[in-house]
């Protein structure tokens, strides 16, 4: 009996085992040697250093400030995107009360999750742009020109100007998750808590969230993982890894992409990526833990 | 055996008319331990041969070339040129593998890691391969023998006499030619000659009088100066270094040289006091801080801007929006009060290094292939087809190619030996990251001189302390 079972399950395994292996692993295991040698990259030659790496790193400031800015990403980009994916997924859904248009506007929200992300940033590197951009266009013929300035150079500005953006292109996907949650949720738990006379607020907050929260505490680990991340929307949208926006934006990421690609500096590079592989995994099991309630059965 | 016994040995043996194989056989005979090819070329540096297509590097006309370019602002024809009609010429058995791509560092990383990069490189562009890490890590040929060696096509020449003096410095690492400049390139402040006519302005020698023309200039609703503020190392590299270079020479190379308190001296101070004018008094095109470097010269050839820090790749890279009569023209920096070197003093150096990298299977041929294009030939070629100035001297001469072009020619020839290029920004690019980010927070008021002169010097000295980085010294 049990041999039967094996011999379904390891040739089903196996394939997957060894690409995880060999695409996921390998490289972990390569870019964790790499952090103990300070290979400049252009040679075969990998001297060992120990940990000095990782010395470096602990006194590295602007390691430090790039950290940071991970770190308020954290806490903004989930919340944000979450309150509003759910305030549109429940006006669009929610036990057929959904507001007229709900359709159109679920299609039309989901449009820039389509778009590549690349797209997205060079849309909004344009909108951005100071003299002919269409951000400070409005400000100007609403007579808010007091307001204009360069978005992305700006210090004060440039990463919640991409932040605006990342949620302004994620919002949609989260939505079409939280409708998904919601409508496999009774209608008949709705018709009953009206008969009740509950408002839509409460019904959204006594019979919705608490039904859909599995889905919202992965949402919470997968925006948590793109803010410890944060690198192809800041590199595209300030135009290039090493333009005056990238740098007064500067994520971890972008940092360890240039101290790679720019300073050729692949061992302290690697470095940064093993650290950033502890963070997100700490944080993943953190939220996991933190987050645990209770699952309704319905 | 001294190197002039040798020297005077092989110069008597050519004179009796010896083959080079005898002579290597006399070579070897009198205990000779000096490659050959160096020794040959010692030779025809000391005496003026006409043997400019005879193979002077000891090429092997049968093995395969491995060539890749950078296919950036001047395109890749000049070097198909030296495939097609130089190199197969010369060596029609040989194999020629040729690549013209960008980004060249992602392709070609995996090749210099596994010990088979190509025999030779542009390594030119965003994205290329970091030269002073190859050089560092020995992946780069020393071109030694290829300077000394007689020139394709001006007879009685060696290769380095026909390169314009001053061209190849910058690819000099501890005293070994590593890097090979081709592109002529002159930096300083651009403007169109037609707009200054017509208003009958003329440029200014001064910095005094670029304030005055300034003010009148915004005054009549144009905005005097525009650059990029996404790369603020235009105006850094540009416009600063250059201004600092002709009001005290020493200062800069101590900056280059990571002296203690260099970039604290007063003549960094009296240079950025002259430059902080440009953003008090808003003579830069309102937005500045965000436009790119494109963007900024889209704005400038619209006419919005009247004077725009660049360098000689500027017409090519925005040949497709020039307006008909713009009349592009550079012109040095204005001098300051107390300058050391003339107005006519300008940066010049060359720029879009190729390497031969010292792992590649046909070394000589790597060579043999930039002697090919570092000649009279290569360098016409490419004047005509880019309208841009390659470092082979005379090769732009009688040629009638528009505005930069012209004068650029008489910017150098105004210039004469004044002449120089500032190396920190290259050799260090912490340092020349955080100069480039601290004259941005300057010019936009966000930071005084000083705390800009602390942060730098703070950089400095960081890169100074720094065992991990390579030190070099000018």
């Amino acid at each position: 009996m049990h041999y039967q079972k094996y011999r379904l399950i390891v040739p089903f395994l196996l394939p997957a085992i060894l690409l995880y292996g060999v695409f996921v692993v390998w490289p972990y295991a390569q870019a964790i040697y790499v952090s103990m040698t300070s290979w400049r990259g252009v040679s075969p030659s990998r001297p060992f250093v120990g940990l000095d790496n990782y010395r470096r790193l602990a006194e590295d400031s602007r390691f430090v400030e790039a950290l940071s800015r991970n770190g308020q990403l954290l806490i903004v980009l989930p919340l944000v995107t979450i309150a509003i994916s759910l305030v549109f997924a429940a006006l669009f859904t929610q036990g057929g009360q959904a507001i007229p248009g709900a359709g159109f506007y679920r299609i039309v929200f989901f449009f820039p999750q389509v778009i590549p992300a690349v797209i997205v940033g060079i849309l909004w590197s344009y909108v951005y742009t100071p003299n002919i951009g269409l951000l400070n266009g409005v400000l100007r013929n609403v007579g808010l020109g007091g307001l204009q300035r360069s978005w992305l150079t700006d210090p004060a500005t440039v990463l919640w100007a991409v932040v605006a953006v990342a949620i302004w292109s994620s919002v949609g996907f989260y939505m079409v998750i939280f409708l998904a949650a919601m409508q496999s949720i009774p209608s008949s738990f709705y018709e009953a808590a009206v008969l009740d006379g509950a408002t839509r607020w409460s019904s959204f907050r006594d019979i919705t969230f608490p039904l859909i929260w599995e889905t919202v505490r992965t949402s919470i680990i997968y925006l948590s993982i793109a803010a410890l991340d944060f690198f192809i929307l800041i590199i595209v949208v300030s135009g290039g890894s090493t333009t005056m926006g990238a740098q007064r934006a500067e994520v971890a990421a972008l940092y360890l992409y240039n101290q790679a690609f720019d300073k050729n500096r692949w061992g302290y590079a690697s470095a940064i990526g093993v650290v950033l592989l502890l963070l997100t995994l700490v944080l993943s099991v953190g939220i996991m833990r933190l987050t645990r309630r209770e699952t309704y059965e319905y | 055996m001294s190197d002039e016994r040798i020297e005077r040995m092989f110069r008597e043996g050519i004179a009796r008319g010896w083959s080079r194989r005898q002579l290597l056989q006399a070579g070897v005979a009198a205990g000779l331990v000096l490659p050959l090819s160096t020794a040959l070329a010692r030779s025809a540096a000391g005496a003026p041969l006409a043997q400019g297509t005879e193979n002077p590097l000891g090429v092997d006309p049968a093995a395969p070339l491995d060539v890749v370019i950078f296919k950036g602002g001047f395109g890749d024809d000049y070097a198909k040129n030296v495939n097609d009609n130089l190199y197969k010429k010369l060596y029609p058995d040989a194999q020629i593998t040729y690549a013209g791509i960008q980004r060249l560092g992602e392709q070609l990383q995996p090749r210099f890691v596994s010990g088979n990069p190509p025999d030779v490189i542009d390594n030119s562009g965003a994205g290329n391969l970091d030269n002073a890490a190859l050089a560092a890590e020995g992946q780069l040929a020393d071109l030694g023998d290829l300077m000394a060696a007689p020139s394709y096509d001006t007879e009685g020449k060696t290769f380095g006499e026909t390169l314009a003096p001053g061209s190849q410095e910058t690819g000099i690492f501890d005293g070994k030619q590593l890097l090979l400049n081709w592109a002529l390139t002159v930096t300083g402040v651009w403007y169109s000659q037609t707009f200054m006519e017509s208003k009958g302005y003329t440029y200014p020698k001064t910095w005094d009088e670029m304030m005055g023309l300034s003010k009148e200039l915004k005054g009549s609703g144009v905005a005097p100066w525009v650059t990029t503020g996404v790369h603020p190392q235009y105006i850094r590299g540009f416009v600063f270094d250059q201004m600092l270079w002709k009001h005290d020479p020493q200062a800069i190379v101590n900056i280059d040289n990571l002296e203690a308190d260099a970039w604290k001296a007063p003549a960094v101070a009296e240079v950025l006091e002259a430059l902080v004018m440009l953003g008090e008094q808003e003579f830069f095109l309102s937005g500045w801080e965000g436009l790119d470097h494109i963007q900024s010269q889209n704005e400038w050839l619209q006419g919005k801007g009247v004077f725009l820090p660049c360098g000689t790749w500027l017409e090519n890279e925005m040949k497709d929006s020039i307006p008909a009569d713009f009349n592009m023209v550079v012109a040095p920096t204005p001098s300051l009060p107390g300058d050391k070197i003339a107005f006519e003093g300008i940066f010049a150096g060359g720029g879009e290094p190729f390497i031969v990298p010292s792992e590649g299977k046909n070394v000589a041929g790597g060579k043999e292939w930039l002697r090919l294009l570092f000649s009279k030939e290569g360098g016409r070629f490419f004047a005509e087809s880019t309208k841009s100035l390659s470092v082979v001297q005379g090769s732009g001469e009688g040629l009638d190619l528009g505005t930069a072009f012209g004068s650029t020619q008489a910017a150098l020839t105004a210039a004469g030996t004044n002449t120089f290029t500032a190396r920190y920004g290259d050799w260090y690019k912490d340092l020349g990251d955080t100069a480039k980010s601290e004259i941005a927070s300057l010019l936009q008021g966000q930071s005084s001189i000083e705390e800009f002169q602390a942060a730098v010097q703070e950089a400095s000295d960081a890169t100074k302390d720094d065992p991990a980085i390579t030190k070099y010294q000018r």
